[in-house]
């Protein structure tokens, strides 16, 4: 694999990898904003075998793998020559309607990658009227740049890095300078935030979390209430959720989010330990 | 046979795709709608779109589907 060092790369492997065929298999949804901070940081490495291009993300002390392809049968030609693969912790994400993931599922599968977990999309369309920001006398506010380090050390012990796709300190930072995460502090501590994107008329809850010794004030609520009642142009709302998180589920669920049929299977290879 | 905008409204029917000229950059559709949209089309007008066809561009508008479409003899 070689370090890319433009993201213009990215799109031409990409190219490469669909020329001449009248199909494409792919795990590979990148934003152009997020592929910027990857290349910026020396994250991203691409490595092109047989016609399909695969794209290697460093994540703190594993990879993500991502690829592109013309075919099922040209990446499982090519998938096999991935020498990392035998040496290398990694995690690869599965994404689209269940039913069409199979035959990906098989693939990864015979090479030796396991099933992790499962995430599911759900979505919830703006309801009409004004949204009520019911704080409950909650203090919601913008994270500052000072927080960055506290999100940080929150997010890595509430969630799970190899499913979740936690961000890198300097993706916090960005996300704080565009007003992005929504924090409730107590005592100057942390007490919960809502970190979110949004994109045109869609908004994408990213993480959503009220830390341990704060539960049962009704932080949570506060915190989506206000963010609701902050994003009143948006007309769709998504977000991703560990499927059998049953109590997250029922939380979204309570808010109006409904499952769109869009799931992530999280693959893990053997030098991922459980 | 159905038209372009019954096909978006079927995938993302909280959005009026006739008052955008960016789906993409209005976050009416995402990468995965693309691939969504893209099967559809293929299924809906019996064509198979190339890969190198499938890049946001195409995507953007009403007008960039049409012109896309229209390479492969539909006239939607």
């Amino acid at each position: 694999m070689s370090p890319i060092g433009k993201v213009a790369e990215v799109f031409d492997a990409i190219q490469k990898a669909k020329e001449g065929a009248s199909g494409f298999v792919t795990n590979f949804f990148p934003v152009q904003q997020k592929l910027q901070g990857w290349v910026d940081h020396g994250e991203l490495f691409a490595e092109l075998r047989d016609g399909s291009a695969f794209f290697w993300r460093k994540d703190r002390d594993f990879w993500h793998l991502y690829f592109c392809a013309a075919s099922l049968a040209s990446l499982k030609r090519a998938v096999p020559g991935l020498h990392s693969l035998k040496t290398e912790p990694v995690m690869i994400d599965l994404v689209g309607n269940e039913a069409a993931l199979g035959d990906l599922l098989a693939l990864w599968e015979s090479e030796g990658f396991r099933h992790y977990t499962h995430l599911q999309r759900m979505a919830r369309a703006s309801q009409s009227g004004p949204h009520r920001s019911d704080a409950n006398g909650t203090q919601v506010v913008d994270a500052g740049k000072m927080d960055a380090p506290a999100i940080s050390d929150l997010l890595g012990r509430s969630f799970d890095r190899y499913a979740e796709q936690l961000p890198m300190l300097y993706e916090i930072e960005s996300a704080i300078e565009s007003r992005q995460i929504l924090v409730v502090k107590c005592e100057g501590m942390l007490g919960g935030l809502l970190f979110f994107e949004t994109h045109g008329f869609t908004s994408t809850v990213r993480y959503w979390l009220v830390a341990e010794g704060f539960r049962a004030s009704h932080l949570g609520s506060a915190l989506m209430r206000h963010y609701f009642a902050a994003q009143s142009v948006i007309r769709r709302f998504v977000l991703w959720v560990i499927a059998d998180n049953a109590d997250a589920v029922q939380k979204y669920q309570h808010y109006g989010f409904l499952p769109d049929g869009l799931v992530d299977y999280v693959l893990a290879n053997e030098k991922i330990r459980p | 046979m159905k038209s372009v905008v019954e096909i978006l409204k079927e995938i993302r029917p909280e959005f009026d795709f006739t008052t955008s000229d960016d789906f993409i950059g209005d976050g009416m559709l995402d990468s995965y709608d693309m691939v969504t949209l893209v099967a559809t089309l293929d299924k809906t007008y019996g064509i198979s779109i190339s890969g190198v066809e499938i890049v946001p561009e195409n995507f953007k508008n009403l007008k960039a589907i049409e012109t896309l479409l229209g390479k492969y003899g539909v006239r939607s």
